[in-house]
């Protein structure tokens, strides 16, 4: 298994719709192992894969309490959504920024496993809301983009200062 | 995604929550639930390292500290001033790019619920920065320095007035990690291999040479071989144990005082068909010592040890009245040789626990030589370096026990006293140990 490199905003990359996918593969169950270990090393609770620039529908989670439960969704689709609830969302290509998102209480989500076979499942609470920040990446949309224009920039101009503040002390901590 | 951190996920308050549970609730490092919470993980690393460097220069951080501060922080804000000795300790000893301390531990007073705090930490801190070199000057005319409390400090530059400040040096620096290799299971040419490959360095030691030295130091776990108990975490001054035992095909041997079991360990792999005998008084550490056993491939029980909670210096609720032809008695102690190992020791010993323990060793003394056959030898072993424990505590012995002798042992390691010999914590990157060596008169 290997680490991949995580996309951040304002990335380009990040823009790009993601294709159905078609081959259910020993290339994509590495795939999904990659992400997955990806995402428990980064303390995230979702993946896209998007994020670690592969353009195809295809996501992996864990919410539960002891990061034990990792669950992959391939060609996700949502029949069906109600209520509402506002949470606390970040994401690992938006590094140190927090917002409260509203969204979906209640998803019944459709999608397929590693091996291509479909399935359907009724979420709620974290577990739903992660779902539609991940597929939200499928289609090139940030959780940073349910903010106003003006705090969007903020956040912008913040994780420039951050990158910033994190060569130098890269630099630092090479002369030592 | 990605949801925002419990607070005691955060490897600073996680320390701090470690630092109260030693420093407040008297619980040893080993013990501490908000570090093994965290244990795997890259913040698990952080945590324990810095809960152990503000640990190892307490008193010398605390006076840093109450220099800084205006006026005193009130008792129920004491996590807060914790938190400012954290800081201490990464500007002053860690190579954390400073405005990273400066930050992240200032903002830990927000997670604790505290967020007025967050200025004034962010304040003292830089405040350090400024002024550090002018503080550093002025502590190091001051004991504080010394990072061991009073009693210990008084009691160490009176037992060695010559190499006191070495000791308590060698005290304050991180322990090198040190594994036994199982000579009996491991394959060591694929064990050395496995080590290089998973980029582990490793050397050899002087005098114990069942020892190997890994760098960089990594959790058992990930060593190859442990599991498989090819090697086993041990200093080499308690490895040296074997050598002055020196177990002998169907020798009646006792090892009185043997959790966790790393000595009783090593007897087993070097000569497996000994008579051995193994004691603890707590059931739960018995229970440790069978399984680190197990886990070496030594059977026990049935197998080639017994072992069994038992109290030593009562001989009749658990001695059958066969004399053993050798005794190991690896006595409780104050642990002030293992401090670079453990400094919570620093801090929840105190001296009169020591007067305590100074009495228990002088009774499992007493009772355990009437069980030695005439012509055996006891090898009384401390990981202390205070004489009331060791030379003292033999000599006394001695003298009350006309047919105890004091065996000279022709060794290249450590130091000859009148009453044994002892190793200095540091002393060819061991811990500080001390071992007599008593013949029964035949």
């Amino acid at each position: 298994m290997a680490e991949l490199n995580i996309l951040e905003f304002p990335d380009p990359r990040l823009k790009v719709m993601a294709k159905t996918v078609e081959s259910f593969d020993a290339a994509l169950k590495k795939l999904v192992a990659d992400m997955t270990e990806t995402m428990y090393s980064a303390n995230g609770i979702g993946l896209a894969a998007t994020q670690v620039n592969v353009h195809k529908r295809l996501l992996v989670l864990d919410v539960s309490e002891n990061h034990d439960q990792p669950c992959v969704y391939i060609n996700p689709q949502i029949l069906d959504r109600s209520g509402e609830q506002i949470s606390e969302e970040g994401c690992l290509s938006v590094p140190g920024i927090y917002a409260n998102v509203k969204r979906a209480e209640n998803v019944t989500v459709k999608a397929q496993d590693a091996d291509g076979n479909f399935f359907e499942e009724r979420l709620e609470g974290l577990h739903a809301v992660c779902v539609q920040h991940e597929m939200d990446h499928l289609i090139g949309r940030l959780f940073v983009d349910y903010l106003s224009p003006l705090r969007r920039n903020m956040v912008k101009k913040k994780l420039e200062k951050q990158r910033k503040t994190a060569a130098q002390e890269a630099a630092e901590h090479l002369v030592i | 995604m990605k949801i925002k951190q419990k607070a005691r996920q955060n490897p600073r308050i996680a320390a701090l929550l470690a630092l109260a549970e030693v420093l407040d609730e008297h619980k040893s490092l080993a013990d501490c639930l908000s570090l093994a919470a965290l244990r795997a993980s890259r913040d698990g690393a952080l945590a324990r390292h810095l809960t152990y460097g503000v640990l190892r220069w307490l008193t010398a951080l605390e006076w840093l500290a109450a220099q800084l501060f205006s006026k005193p922080l009130k008792s129920r804000d004491r996590d807060i001033r914790r938190l400012v000795l954290l800081g201490l300790q990464q500007l002053w000893h860690d190579h954390t790019a400073s405005h990273a301390a400066i930050n992240e531990t200032a903002e830990c007073a927000r997670l604790l619920g505290k967020p007025w705090a967050v200025g004034l930490v962010n304040a003292v801190l830089r405040r350090f920065q400024r002024e550090q070199h002018a503080l550093l000057e002025r502590l190091e005319q001051r004991d504080e320095r010394f990072a061991h409390p009073r009693w210990l400090l008084n009691e160490i530059k009176q037992d060695w007035p010559d190499s006191w400040q070495q000791i308590l040096d060698a005290n304050n620096r991180q322990a090198p990690l040190w594994m036994r290799i199982n000579r009996r299971r491991a394959d060591e040419a694929i064990l050395h291999e496995q080590l290089r490959d998973a980029g582990f360095e490793t050397v050899g030691h002087p005098f114990a040479k069942d020892a190997i030295c890994l760098t960089p130091a990594a959790a058992v776990m990930r060593i190859p071989g442990f599991e498989k108990g090819w090697l086993s975490v041990q200093d080499p001054a308690a490895q040296l144990a074997r050598d002055l035992i020196n177990p002998q095909s169907s020798e009646r041997i006792l090892d009185a005082c043997a959790a966790p079991g790393g000595k009783t360990a090593h007897l087993l792999e070097s000569c497996p068909d000994i008579d051995l005998v193994v004691l603890d008084r707590k059931a739960g550490r018995v229970a440790q010592i069978d399984q680190n056993l197990e886990r070496l491939g030594l059977p026990v029980n049935g197998g080639i040890a017994e072992t069994r909670a038992a109290d030593a210096t009562s001989p009749k609720d658990w001695w059958n009245g066969k004399a053993f032809s050798k005794i190991l008695l690896d006595a409780p102690c104050s642990a002030t040789g293992v401090i670079r190992r453990h400094p919570e020791i620093k801090w929840l010993r105190s001296g009169k626990q020591v007067d305590a323990v100074v009495q228990t060793q002088a009774e499992l003394l007493a009772a355990l030589w009437p069980l030695l056959q005439p012509g055996g030898v006891l090898v009384y072993a401390t990981c202390s370096i205070l004489k009331r424990e060791n030379e003292f505590q033999v000599q006394g012995f001695i003298e009350q026990h006309a047919d105890a002798e004091l065996v000279k042992t022709t060794v290249d390691w450590g130091t000859a006293l009148a009453g044994g010999r002892q190793i200095m914590p540091g002393e060819a990157q061991m811990d500080g140990f001390f071992y007599a060596v008593l013949r029964k008169a035949a």
